[in-house]
């Protein structure tokens, strides 16, 4: 067994010096580059063949939807990468950021509801980080049981009720403004890709959450502090997931506690079907970009084509395994 | 070293030490004489109100101890839930009682094999794995059902499976208890048990003793479908009717009662009767709460809590926080040296 070189351990792809057979080829690309192309053949797809799609209300419907769940998957991809899974409380983040927004500047104004829910952020962020980067403990279970306590404290705190921004209101203008045919959100989104892409590509931060991603041991061996590293990939992943909070609230002008369920597995499928490994090391954050616009677009496609919501699942779940097999197998071959 | 543990098992008290060392149940006993104080103090008929206690016991339990066998392996199942929703809409779907309840219990140990298959021959991660399953097999309930709950054509058969047979004991708490019984022999009475510990414990040890690892993993999955079918028919029983979004709390509480037991997520330690005491830990805290009229929302805030200090408090996350801490304090001692400020980190 090959050991891996530093480029390659790293996430970088180096030329192999093995021979590949045509077939190891193609299996390789697909898990490397795949993502793209199958991405445009989809949006070329349902722009001939399917009814609706091509329309301008379609596509805009298509960037509202994907905004709040993009920018939750483009936070939590730093934790993905560093190898820990995922963070299952975005759920109660997503949905504590948007109560506060909405229920907290009903009472107070906008500025105290955004530092409120900043401050939520951190707390989620630290808590998290510090129990898995400081006591080594699953990342899973942790950030389950952080979603439990912060949803039964959002929903004890709200009494579960529905909270409605002022009619007309400063958040509902946000929430329906578009820069010419764009909707804000999606600007929000491509904003934050582009900061979080700098991050995780260009600094030192991000090259150490790579690093560590995939080998955790080497990476502490070279002076990193891995604990703030982990605390630092879950802070992003919290003020991402608080960012999509407020684009939430502001598109519906409404909020309730349990309006993120199942943010978390979807935005873990829109990581894992850009190509990012679950292994940790390899990915980024643009690859989770072009998962967000598959997944969105497939979605939309079932929903135009009359799929129910039980068969969009299947899809969805099909689609995961399908991905991360490929990425397998791709491993399987570059290590023979 | 091994001088020192000879010398300390000649006492009585060393030899109790290391017999306790050696237990990974020592949170989920803590935790139960925690909620047992707790209880005796604030609501004593909890103790004189056994079914209701065994009811929760089962609710909570039963998944657990499918799960417990597969985590003892270092696997994970996250489809449990959906494949209690899926097992329960697969047996109410078919118009006669037993041949459902036998769909079923071919729907459980079909979707281990598939998660198997996923992780064995394809070599995926069995988080990710089974994270796929959780979407496709919710999925899969929702198109069989056409997202609406499935009503038993045999409801008299589920009443009857909803009242007590001896004393206290439903169907379902005895089914827990021979699962229970079935899972804690395979366990750690026969040699199939003292694989799975090998094979948590230490994978390729276990490859180059000749264990077939494959084989147990392929077990483990299917005894963690089977039971959570086992699980799904219980329910559609109890409600007479399979709800297609059964058991999602089922997921959070089968992995607390599992962790809670000491159960270690990597693999190789921890045992059945832990996962059983963590789960009677969690039913009793959740009756006393409720008995106390405790919101719903504020014994999710409990239980959360509890499943954060169980895993931070394993003790080899206590032993690497203090590594750490004790690291961190030499790092800023010698820096504050470097500068002459030898004083204030004494101070610390």
């Amino acid at each position: 067994m090959a050991k891996p070189t530093f480029t390659e351990s790293i996430g970088v792809v180096a030329p192999t010096s093995t021979e590949l057979s045509t077939g190891a080829r193609v299996i390789k690309f697909v898990a490397d580059r795949g993502i793209i192309a199958f991405t445009v053949i989809l949006i070329v797809y349902a722009a001939i063949f399917v009814n609706g799609f091509a329309s301008l209300p379609n596509i805009s419907d298509v960037f509202y939807r994907a905004a709040p769940i993009g920018i939750v998957a483009l936070g939590m991809t730093f934790v993905v990468i560093s190898a820990n899974y995922l963070d299952l409380s975005v759920v109660a983040q997503v949905a504590t950021s948007a109560v506060i927004f909405i229920g907290v500047s009903n009472q107070a104004g906008l500025a105290p509801a955004i530092l409120l829910a900043l401050l939520v952020a951190v707390i989620y962020g630290v808590v998290n980080g510090v129990a898995v980067g400081f006591f080594h403990a699953n990342a899973v279970i942790v950030t389950l049981a952080t979603t439990f306590v912060g949803l039964g404290v959002l929903r004890w705190l709200s009494g579960g009720s529905i909270f409605f921004g002022p009619n007309g209101g400063v958040i509902q203008s946000l929430g329906q403004a578009k820069v010419g045919p764009i909707p804000l959100s999606a600007i929000v989104l491509i904003v934050m890709a582009v900061i979080l892409g700098f991050v995780l590509q260009k600094t030192t931060f991000g090259f150490s959450i790579r690093s560590y991603g995939s080998n955790k041991a080497a990476t502490r061996l070279a002076g990193v502090r891995t604990g703030q590293l982990v605390v630092g990939a879950f802070l992003i992943t919290s003020i991402s997931a608080m960012v999509a909070g407020f684009v939430l609230a502001a598109f519906s002008n409404t909020a309730v506690s349990s309006m993120a369920e199942g943010y978390d597995f979807q935005a873990l499928a829109a990581i894992i079907i850009g190509g990012t490994s679950v292994f940790g090391g390899k990915g980024s954050v643009y690859r989770t970009l072009l998962g967000v616009v598959f997944v969105s677009v497939l979605t939309n496609i079932l929903v135009l084509v009359g799929l129910t919501f039980g068969a969009q699942q299947v899809a969805i779940g099909v689609l995961i395994v399908v991905a991360v097999s490929i990425d397998a197998i791709a491993r399987k071959l570059v290590k023979n | 070293m091994s001088n020192v543990r000879t010398t300390e098992r000649t006492t009585a008290v060393g030899r109790a030490r290391t017999v306790l060392a050696r237990r990974t149940e020592g949170r989920a006993v803590a935790l139960l004489v925690v909620v047992a104080i707790v209880a005796a103090v604030f609501e004593p008929v909890v103790f004189s109100s056994f079914p209701v206690v065994l009811g929760r016991l089962a609710l909570i339990g039963l998944v657990a101890l499918g799960l417990t066998a597969l985590i003892l392996l270092g696997e994970l199942d996250l489809s449990v839930a959906s494949t209690l929703a899926l097992s329960g809409v697969v047996m109410a779907s078919v118009p006669n009682l037993g041949l459902g309840i036998i769909a079923a219990l071919i729907t459980g140990i079909v979707v281990g094999l598939i998660n198997a298959f996923f992780v064995v021959v394809v070599g995926i991660n069995s988080f990710i794995a089974t994270l796929g399953m959780l979407f496709a097999l919710r999925g899969a309930a929702f198109v069989i059902s056409a997202e609406k709950p499935v009503p038993l054509e045999n409801i008299d058969a589920g009443i009857a499976f909803g009242s007590s047979l001896l004393g206290p004991l439903t169907p379902r708490v005895l089914l827990f208890f021979v699962i229970f019984a079935v899972l804690q022999i395979l366990l750690s009475r026969t040699r199939i048990g003292r694989e799975f510990y090998a094979v948590g414990g230490n994978r390729q040890a276990a490859i180059d003793v000749g264990i077939p690892v494959r084989r147990r993993l392929v077990l483990g999955f299917v005894i963690s479908g089977v039971v959570a079918a086992t699980a799904g028919i219980i329910n559609t029983l109890e409600l007479t009717a399979a709800d297609p979004t059964a058991g999602s709390t089922v997921l959070l509480a089968s992995f607390a009662a599992a962790i809670i037991g000491g159960v270690v997520l990597t693999g190789g330690r921890g045992t059945i009767v832990g996962t059983l005491l963590g789960a009677l830990a969690l039913s009793i805290l959740q009756v006393v709460l409720t008995l106390s009229g405790v919101q719903v929302d504020i014994q999710d805030i409990f239980i959360g809590s509890i499943l954060l200090v169980a895993i931070i408090s394993d003790p080899s996350s206590l032993r690497t926080a203090w590594v750490r801490l004790r690291a961190a304090i030499t790092r800023s001692r010698t820096r504050d040296t470097a500068r002459g400020l030898t004083g204030n980190a004494a101070d610390q």
